[in-house]
This record gives structure tokens, sequence and C-alpha cells, in this order.
């Protein structure tokens, strides 16, 4: 077993005394759910923090900033100015605001859902009615440390449930705020959203960090989307200096169903997204987009399971990067297409541009594939900006920082353009113009 | 497509044509692997004491070291203790001519197709031919003689040309690089040796038929070839073996060592015994090779057409350590009934303006696992490197798994990294398009798949191309629809 446990790391005590605080705290949660809690942190312990021996961590060191000797996360406030710009998805929108990894209802909008549809904190709903989680959410036993550690250390979330045939017509809006703090600090927020058949929802899911402090954020996501059911997601991964976000979603379709979802993953010291998706109906389509750009020491990481389970399923994975400084990028998608899952089309596409020598992209493209009617295809590359187009820009007097910026930014158009919510892509532009030198320029070029 | 699929399961049937076990008396060395097993191949083989000691040392690491697990294979434990690490063809005295040679093995060979006589005089092929774990029979080697080209089995090398042995030999794939790097270090007992001289261009294709053949034995063949400033060779390794029923463990190292300006050309066609139809018996291929292109213009090319072998664990790869240096893989895999083969190729650029082209083609039919596992990685040092890679998978049948793993590492800006792969079964339009001018299924499912496979043929040498191509339709045989 000595193999084994070179591959993980010994949690530091830190988690163990969070437990210990969470168990203290006890008020509200029955015994059942103490007891999910030892159980999910049992199971952490056997798992470990993962080293970069393990294959799905090659290349991200979860041991060099998860295993640090983080509090639970103090009950900060927020000044609501702060949070103004990141609304997002118009005025009519409903917003559920989390700080530190709970939900506060003051600052959040939920009037006027359509009936069958609830918005809830998560805590409210695990402390009257747990059984509603249990039964919804995309339970089994974690095979992953931190989903674990999510589990053993949640506090709350948010619990999002639409009945079949309910829509929204204006998006959903989900901010989930990091404060600054003078010690380190940690959150273990969930989400539990479960959609109807032929339910409609257009989600967004902001992340954004405060001030400085040293935090790590750990947030699961359970998605279920049911026949003929359709998601729209569009997600920005914001978080600041010091700080790492690791989010897990993942995600169950139904036959007929539909997912989309764009990520922008700009700033932060480490920030990891995994997918996974299980195409579990006939018919069902899957389309994840994302865009990554570290800078600085920024390392941006994004890793995709796509698991076609049934036959006639689509699904697509389009990721750019962009990697400046020393920045590192890492992206792993894998489509398993699995025995009974003929005729399906899936495809997956990386395109990356690594601007600095200093800066590291690492791709790996995987197909696992166990059925024969099957188109499935993958495309990465790598290199630096095109040089005759560089060329025709610096030919017509642009300078050469601006004229490279203005490549950059030309290249993420195409993600960009996925983006679902105007507002959400303005957003998007703006922290991708502010990262870009000559960026105000760019921004006055319209 | 009921009338396919049973096709598919009435053409998996098909028998290995090559299995048969020639009875000769065989030098078996006690079985299992100690420190004395180690000292008595070693007086065996008259080693000088550096070698041994290598050995020795190399035996010490395997011990700690464990077997690696993460390709995607499966298989029951290997008992390295059950192996015997030792057999010679009983042979009193060198032959001196083909003539003296044992009439068991040549008929041996006869079967497989490949006379001596005539493999001498077609295209002027010199081979170097291992029968089981010592060379019999070296042909040509006068003419390569008056070249200065040095091509024998690689204890002869050790003994008559110990400085360019010692100097290479573990070089490019040190001993604890790996478990079955390790384990060939410690117990190799022949393999072929070549060496090509400044500015000498081979004038012909250098050859090495591997068989494996006494019962229960490993084969673990060692390989290095050297190609001083400005030199070239091209070198064919094929490989067919007996019928068997208890697994064979084979873990060879191939080294190659390309100087300023020279290229090696390495082809292989593997078609070892891939056990029955339940996947009884076959071949273990796990092998290392590796080339590394030390001089600036130097050109290491891999052309493998995996056929054979239970299971398949190998990736022949490149250093591109010289300046404008070049790597090259083509690889045709194919796999049928229970076979799995794990096959790929690393591409390291250190050197500026290093480029490789990585071209890998699988075919999976019946109930097997075919896996693409490659490595593209561009170290900092390499200004302008390139790298193009496409893995194409087809699957046969609705049983069979196709799997890419590339792994793409990049540290420089300038280096421009491309890489495709697709996954896709036979077009049906493009069978119904051959079906309806009258060519048969099966035929017109050989020629869709020679098309597919086309691009990495075309880099084999032609005496190579024909065989392969035979082996495909063999292979293929009775598994398409």
């Amino acid at each position: 077993m000595s193999a084994l446990r070179n591959r993980t790391a010994e949690p530091v005590p830190g988690f163990a005394e969070a437990l210990e605080r969470l168990r203290g705290e006890a008020a509200g949660s029955s015994g059942r759910a103490l007891e999910q809690r030892n159980a999910a942190f049992e199971r952490f312990q056997a798992l470990g923090v993962p080293t970069p021996r393990v294959e799905n961590w090659k290349y991200t060191n979860a041991a060099s900033f998860a295993n640090r000797p983080f509090a639970l996360a103090p009950r900060g406030t927020v000044d609501p100015d702060l949070v103004i710009p990141h609304f997002a998805g118009g005025h009519k929108a409903r917003r559920l605001i989390l700080v530190n990894g709970r939900t506060v209802p003051q600052f959040s909008h939920l009037g006027g859902l359509p009936a069958g549809m609830t918005v809830r904190p998560l805590a409210q709903v695990l402390a009257e009615t747990p059984e509603l989680v249990d039964r919804t959410s995309v339970n089994d036993e974690p095979e992953h440390s931190f989903e674990a550690l999510n589990r053993a250390l949640v506090e709350d979330g948010a619990w999002i449930s639409l009945e079949d045939g309910v829509a929204l017509d204006e998006p959903l809006q989900v901010i989930s705020i990091l404060t600054e703090a003078e010690s380190a600090f940690m959150a273990h927020p969930r989400h539990v959203i479960r959609l109807g058949r032929n339910a409609k929802l257009r989600l967004i899911l902001t992340t954004v960090a405060l001030g400085q402090a040293e935090s790590l954020l750990n947030q699961v996501e359970t998605v279920e989307i049911a026949d003929g059911a359709d998601l729209t997601i569009d997600r920005t991964l914001e978080q600041g200096q010091g700080r790492s976000a690791i989010t897990r979603s993942r995600f169950v379709l139904g036959s007929r169903s539909r997912l989309q979802q764009t990520t922008a993953s700009i700033g932060g010291s480490l920030i990891r997204h995994e997918m996974e998706a299980r195409l579990r109906g006939t018919h069902s389509e899957a389309i994840l987009n994302g865009l990554m750009m570290p800078q600085g020491t920024e390392h941006v990481d994004t890793l995709i399971r796509m698991h076609h389970e049934m036959p006639d399923c689509q699904s697509d994975q389009f990721y750019k990067t962009v990697a400046d400084d020393r920045g590192r990028a890492v992206f792993a998608g894998k489509i398993f297409v699995h025995k009974d899952a003929q005729r399906t089309n899936s495809y997956q596409k990386n395109d990356s541009l690594l601007l600095s020598d200093d800066a590291e992209i690492d791709a790996k493209p995987e197909l696992e594939i166990y059925a024969d009617d099957v188109k499935c295809s993958h495309g990465a590359t790598c290199g630096d900006l095109d040089p005759a187009s560089l060329f025709y820009l610096r030919s017509r007097g642009m300078d050469e920082a601006l004229a490279r910026s203005m490549l950059t930014f030309a290249f993420t158009g195409e993600v960009l353009e996925r983006i679902a919510d105007e507002s959400v892509d303005h957003i998007v532009r703006r922290m991708i113009l502010s990262r870009l030198p000559g960026g105000e320029r760019l921004a006055e070029l319209g | 497509m009921a009338t396919a699929l049973e096709t598919v399961r009435e053409y998996t049937g098909g028998e290995y044509k090559y299995g048969f076990v020639t009875d000769i008396e065989a030098d078996i060395a006690p079985k299992g692997l100690s420190e004395d097993v180690i000292r008595l191949i070693s007086a065996k083989k008259q080693d000088p004491d550096w070698l041994t000691e290598m050995r020795l040392a190399a035996y010490k690491r395997w011990q700690t070291m464990t077997e690696p697990t993460w390709q995607k294979v499966d298989y029951e434990p290997i008992d390295y203790q059950a192996i015997s690490y030792y057999a010679a063809p009983k042979i009193k005295e060198r032959p001196k001519s083909l003539d003296e040679i044992d009439p068991e093995i040549r008929r041996t060979y006869e079967k497989l197709g490949i006379p001596i006589k005539e493999q001498e005089i077609l295209a002027g092929v010199a081979v170097d031919y291992v029968f089981d774990s010592v060379s019999v029979a070296t042909t040509f080697r006068k003419k390569l003689h008056e070249l200065g080209i040095i091509f024998c089995s690689i204890s002869e090398a050790i003994q008559d040309h110990p400085e360019l042995v010692r100097k290479y030999l573990g070089s490019v794939v040190p001993a604890g690089d790996n478990f079955f790097a390790a384990l060939n270090a410690a117990v190799f007992t022949d393999g072929s040796f070549v060496y090509i001289p400044k500015g000498v261009r081979c004038p012909m294709e250098l050859s090495t038929y591997f068989r494996i053949n006494e019962k229960g034995t490993g084969q673990f063949e060692r390989t290095l070839i050297i190609a001083d400033e400005g030199s070239y060779v091209s070198y064919l390794e094929g490989c067919t073996a007996p019928q068997r029923d208890e697994n064979q463990l084979h873990a060879a190292v191939v080294e190659l060592i390309a100087l300023d300006d020279a290229e090696i050309k390495y082809s292989t066609v593997q078609n070892w015994y891939p056990g029955d139809s339940e996947g009884k018996g076959g071949i273990y291929n796990f092998v290392t090779k590796r080339g590394a292109c030390r001089g600036k213009n130097s050109k290491i090319s891999w052309t493998q057409v995996e056929t054979g072998s239970a299971i398949t664990w190998k990736y022949p790869s490149c250093i591109l350590q010289g300046d404008n240096s070049v790597g090259e893989f083509y690889s045709v895999a194919v796999t049928n009934n229970r076979q799995q083969a794990d096959t790929g190729t690393k591409m390291i650029h250190i050197g500026k303006n290093t480029r490789s082209r990585i071209v890998a083609k699988g075919i999976s039919a019946g109930t097997s696992d075919s896996t693409y596992r490659g490595l593209v990685k561009v170290l900092k040092s390499a200004e302008g490197a390139r790298n193009y890679t496409q893995c194409d998978s087809m699957l046969i049948g609705d049983k069979c798994g196709a799997h890419t793993v590339p792994y793409i590492e990049v540290r420089n800006r300038s280096a421009k990294c491309e890489h495709e792969a697709t996954t896709s079964k036979i077009s049906d339009d493009q069978l119904f398009y051959c079906r309806q001018r009258g060519i048969s299924e099966e035929d017109a499912v050989a020629l869709i798949v020679n098309g597919f496979c086309r691009e990495v043929m075309d880099e084999l040498p032609m005496e190579f191309a024909v065989e392969a191509r035979k082996l495909l339709a063999i292979s293929l045989e009775h598994s398409v629809g």
C-alpha cells in the first residue's frame, strides 16, 4: 500500500478542527446530518489530499494550496456598493447572494418567482427537510477528496428547484462573495439545482473575492436536468491574489434535455473548475464553453468528464486559453462514450495562446470510447499570436503592445460570443480588457 | 447491420497462421531471478566486469520498483520467479555460413515465408536472426564491414567493441528508467548492435527477425543503434512467434543515438502470438524504445505496425536535443479478439527549431481495446519548436474500445503544437459504395482499412510494406463487416 500512500498527503488538522466547530454549533442539524458529516469526513481522510502523482491532479498541486491551516469562514458582511458592479441579468433578474459561503437574504432579491419554483438557502432545506436533498442530489459516496470535504464542512448554499414545466423568463443570478479577512479561511458552499421535466432556467453564477485575504473556496454543485429541460449557465470565476477556488459541478441530463454553459475563469492564484456531465437520456445535448486567462503567477485548471451513457446524444467542449507572464493553464477534457451510447456525436476543442516564455500550457484532451457507431473528435492547438496578423496591424501604425492586445482580445471573442446573457458578456469583456496592456484604448475602439 | 455483426462474429474466429513450435535442444537457466542467476547469465555471456556490475545494479534497482499500473491494460499478475531468464539454442560453434544452421530453425523461417536465401537476395537485406536469445546467423556482414559498419549481435559487440557499447549502453534508457527497462538491463541476453561511422550511408536495410521459441522463456532483447555524424541507416525489426498456451513476457529495450546530421529510420512489424480468441496464451510485449537526437540536424523516425501480442505496452520516443532535429512516429495498431494495446510516443523538444510529427492509427475489432497515449513536451529552451499530431481510431464492431490519451505541455511561446484526433467506424456510405460496385464486403473493408492506414504504410521500406499489408489483412480477416 506504500504506492497508494505516496499519492495522497495527510490532511492538515485544520479540517478536523473545523468539523469539531460545526459539531459544536450543531444547532438545527439533526443527528443524521451529523452522521453524514462524520462519514464524509472519514471518506475525505481515507482519500487524502491528492498529490501530483494522482493522474487528475498531475498539473495542479492540491496540497500546496489546500493543505494549509484554514479556519471556517467568518460571518462577514459586504458593502453593497462593491457588489452592485457584479450584478448581471438586467433589472428584472432574481438574485441570491452568498457571503463567505452563507446566503444573505437581505441582499437577495427573489420576489415574484413563478409557482413551482423554489430558491432557498440550502441550510434551511437541510434543517427542515433533509430528505429532499438526499432524494434529488446526484448522490453517491464521493470518490473525490474535496467533494467529500465539502460534504463534511458544508454550511449553506443555494437550493434551486423547478417543478415540471416551470420556466423563469428572467435570469437567476447567484453571487458568491468572499470577503477580506485577517487570517486564512475556507468556505464550502454547496448548490443543489433541480430542473423538472421541460423546465427552463437561465442561471448566472458569479464568484468574486473582495479585498485581501488568503482563502479557499471549495464549492460543489449537483445539477439535475430532467427530460426535456433546458438549462443555460453563464459563469464567471474570479478570485484575487492568495485565493484559491475549486468548483466541482456535476450534471445529470435526461432525455431531450439541454445544457449550455460558458465559463470565464479569469484571475485568482488558483482556479480549478471540474465538470462531470452524464448524458443519461437519449437525444440530450451538453455544451461546455470556457475561457481561461492566467497572468502573473496565476494557475487556472479545467477538468471535464463528459459521459455519454445513452445513444443519440451530442456534446461539445470548446475552451480557449491565454497564458501570459508566469501563468499556467491546464485543460484536461475527456469524452467517455459508454457501451450503449451509439450514434454519439461528440466534439472537443482547446485552443491556446502562449504569450510568454515563462508561461506554461498543459493540455490533455482524452477520448475513451466503447461504442462503434460514433463520431468523436478533438483538437488542441498551442502557439503564439500569428506574426502575419501582427504585421498587418503594425503596418497600419498600431504599436506592438496594442496590436498584441487587440489580437489576444479577438482570440477570446469566439468564446465570448457564446455567453448567453448580454450583461455577463459586458462584464467578462471588461475583465479581459482590464488585463490587457492598452485595454482602455481597445475599449474605446469598441 | 445485423448481417454486419454476424460477419464480425463469424470472422473473429481467425486463427493465428504462424503458430507452431520448433523442436531444438535448448540450454535453459533455472527458473527465477536472483543475483546468482544474473551472475550465471553474465558468465554464460562472458561479460566484462563492468557489465556484470551494471546488471547487478539494475537488478537491485528493479527490486525496489513496482510494476506500472497506469496503462489501460488488464492481465494476470506476472510471476517473475516462474520465468527462465536464459535460453540459448545449443550450438557448439558459431556457423560460418547459412548452410551450417540447424535445419529445424531454417524450416521454421521457411514456414514463416522468409527463407534466408531469398531474404538475402531480396533487395540485399542483411538479416541478424534472433532465435530465442542468441543470434544464430548474421549475413552480409562482410559487405557492411568494408564500409566500417558494425552490425552484429550485442554480445559480440560487447566482446569486440566494448568501448562503444560501454559509452552508449543505457545512455538513452537508463536502468532505472522503468520497471521493465530495469529488468531488461539486469537479464538481457542478446539483441542487435549497429554502428554507422561518420558520413556513411548504409547501403541496405538492416533487419532482425525476432522469434520467441523456448517454452516458458521470457525474451529480453537489447538493441543499440548509433549513427555517427552525417550517417544514415534504416533498420527493420519484425516478429512472429509460435502458438503457445502460456503467457510469455517480452521486455525489450531499444536505444537509438543520432549524432550531428545523422538519420535513423526504425521500422517494426510486430506479429507475435496474440492469444486465442479467449485471449489465452498471448505474448506480453512490454518494450521501452527511445531515440536520442543528440546532434544538430539529426533525425529519428519510428514506424510501427502492431498487429500481434496479447498486450502491447510500448512508447517509442524521441528526445530532440540537437538544434533542428526531427522526430517522427508513424503507427498502425490493430487489435482483435481480446488483444489490448496501449501504445504511443513521447516527443521531448529541447533544442531550437526541433520538429516532430505523430501519425497514429488505431483499429480495434472483436472485444479488444486500443489506446493511444502520447506526450508532446516543449521545454523552455525549444525556441521555434513545431509539433503536429494526428490520432485516428477506427472501431469495428460494438464490443471493442478505442481511447486517446494525449498530453501536451508547452513552455515556449514560439512553439506551435497541433493535435487532432478522431474516432469513428467504417463509414456505411463508403462500404455501400464499394459493395455497389461489386466488391465483396471483406475486400471493401480491407480496401477502406488500407486507405485509413496508408499514411503510415507509405513510411515503411518497400520490403516491409508488402509484409505489413499482408499482416494487416490477416489480422483483420474474419473481423470486419
